[in-house]
């Protein structure tokens, strides 16, 4: 389904690039077409496991995608953008990705309205866009994380510069109406009030960041809402509110960034709060280190990240009636399916660019786990797994 | 440490003949404030996208060429893939477009004379018209 959906993309995206050439001309720079693709292959050494998509098997249908990008300058101020990306992955819807109003009043303040992503991270907002960071693949126990990437609201930036600062503040309000992307599957879901604010410096080669965001859930797990209900109607209501899915989510990061003309260092650290029991807490972080020798950039990477559940202790009595053990088994195997996990991966890579526009990777990627595994997130056990898994990647990134 | 020097020398010939040669950059503009002085993170800031309290708008050379390869060792201290790398992300995020890219030295004193509010880099040495304000120098 999804590469049809791919294909027809594709399709679309050509079309669009043929009439773009012709009207390119007519209109010079008012209509401006850009975009990206990756080519990613990958390949797991572990049978007992999947890991962002990729199992024992060599594989190019799971982060390889092309993204077309459409601007029209309607005058010094206005403007409109839309973004089109078509995935090959299934964990990732294809479609527009962004498409809005940009409302420019002077260069230190843009307005943008409309469909976008969301700055959660240092990287959120370029998840796709593979050619704009040095990995082949982000470090996904950082990156993996947040479950949806796009609004639907208003965002704002103001950049200044103080002696030698440069200072970048953004906030953004809007809603999220949509799908949760689950390596275990989609749930329907929507955000509201989703709003966020963070502050961007730099000095010199340093870079900060910092941001705050959250957003109201409600998430439709039918299963699990109906045990809650049936849980409320007897009395059982702290076992019945830890299972309603619904509730806020809160995200916090902090980022510190070295660069130079020889080698960076890149380290990114984020909490996720999540108020009701069925939505874990999350702990994450990495740090990255690269050295240049141009073209060529080489980097090794370490990311980790913890997950866990506030688990309530089962307040339903075994041995009173056969109907109320039915229950306390029932909540026992549910609790059970939302598992701690602790993950970690270790990465080295290289980086070519051989084109201004062009860049070739390879990446190895260690990736370790704790005792139990959540198969929602980028590493699935598919029975049997010992823990330990390496990914090889190759891949090419274009922008044009 | 020495097969990173000997890739450099394979890869990054344009550097090596450069240096006999004019190294030094001057960074033009045309304004009518002739009193204008630019620091070096100011430029990095105004090249790379950044607010700064005038209202410049930066033209740049392509990134074969030999004085943009100077621009960017001295000046923005960044390798020119790492400079490609920024401006696609924030191309495609929708935060700042990368500056005109126009084809030669002498095309880019074409334009700027041409152009008032406008800002370049250049190799010192070549010779001004008067509407040209050197806003900062570097050896």
């Amino acid at each position: 389904m999804n590469h049809r959906i791919l294909h027809v993309n594709l399709a679309c995206c050509l079309i669009l690039l043929g009439w773009a050439t012709t009207l390119h001309a007519n209109s010079q720079d008012k209509l401006q077409f850009s975009g990206f693709a990756r080519v990613v292959m990958g390949y797991l050494d572990d049978e007992n496991a999947e890991y962002v998509g990729y199992d024992n098997s060599l594989s190019f249908d799971q982060q390889s995608l092309l993204g077309l990008q459409a601007d029209y300058t309607f005058n010094e101020t206005l403007s409109v953008t839309g973004q089109l990306v078509g995935h090959t992955g299934a964990q990732r819807s294809s479609g527009l990705e962004w498409l809005y109003l940009t409302y420019k009043p002077s260069n230190a303040l843009q307005i943008k309205m409309g469909k976008q992503r969301i700055p959660f991270f240092n990287y959120s907002d370029s998840l796709d866009v593979g050619f704009a960071y040095p990995w082949l693949t982000l470090p996904q126990q950082f990156y993996d994380t947040a479950f949806f990437s796009t609004f639907e609201g208003v965002l704002a930036n103001y950049e200044f510069t103080a002696n030698d600062w440069i200072i970048n503040y953004e906030g953004y309000w809007g809603r999220y109406d949509d799908k949760f992307y689950l390596s275990s599957g989609e749930i329907d879901a929507q955000v509201s009030g989703l709003f966020g604010v963070n502050a961007n410096v730099g000095y010199k080669d340093w870079t900060f960041r910092a941001s705050y965001n959250q957003g109201n859930t409600d998430i439709e797990l039918a299963e699990v809402t109906q045990l809650s209900g049936l849980l409320r109607s007897i009395g059982f209501t702290d076992s019945a509110d830890w299972l309603n899915p619904s509730g806020r989510i809160q995200f916090y990061q902090l980022s510190a960034n070295y660069e130079n003309l020889n080698y960076f260092v890149r380290s990114e650290i984020a909490k996720m709060v999540g108020e009701t029991g069925i939505v874990p807490d999350i702990d994450s972080f990495y740090i990255s280190a690269g050295y240049n020798f141009y073209p060529y950039t080489v980097y090794i990477s370490y990311s980790k990240r913890d997950i866990s559940y506030d688990h309530l202790d089962n307040e339903i009595p075994f041995g009173v009636s056969t109907e109320l053990d039915f229950l306390a088994s029932a909540y026992n195997s549910v609790l059970a399916s939302f598992p701690d996990d602790n993950t970690n991966g270790t990465k080295i890579g290289i980086r070519w660019d051989w084109q201004p526009n062009v860049a070739l990777k390879g990446e190895m990627t260690l990736v370790k786990a704790g005792d139990s595994i959540s198969n929602d997130f980028a590493l699935k056990d598919l029975g049997n797994f010992d823990g330990s898994a390496i990914l090889y990647q190759l891949g090419l990134e274009w922008v044009f | 440490m020495r097969l990173v020097y000997v890739l450099f020398i394979l890869f990054c010939p344009s550097i090596f003949t450069l240096s006999n040669g004019a190294e030094a950059i001057i960074v033009v503009a045309n304004t009518q404030d002739k009193s204008i002085q630019l620091n070096r993170q100011q430029v990095r800031n105004l090249f790379m996208g950044g607010a700064l309290p005038y209202d410049l708008s930066a033209v740049a050379l392509p990134p074969e060429n030999q004085t943009r390869v100077l621009f960017n060792t001295k000046v923005v201290g960044l390798t020119e893939s790492r400079i490609q790398s920024y401006w696609a992300q924030m191309r495609f995020t929708g935060r700042k477009k990368a500056p005109k890219e126009i084809e030669s030295e002498q095309l880019v004193l074409e334009y700027l004379k041409n152009n008032q509010g406008t800002i370049g880099y250049l190799p010192a040495g070549i010779t001004l018209p008067k509407e040209l304000t050197v806003v900062y120098q570097i050896h």
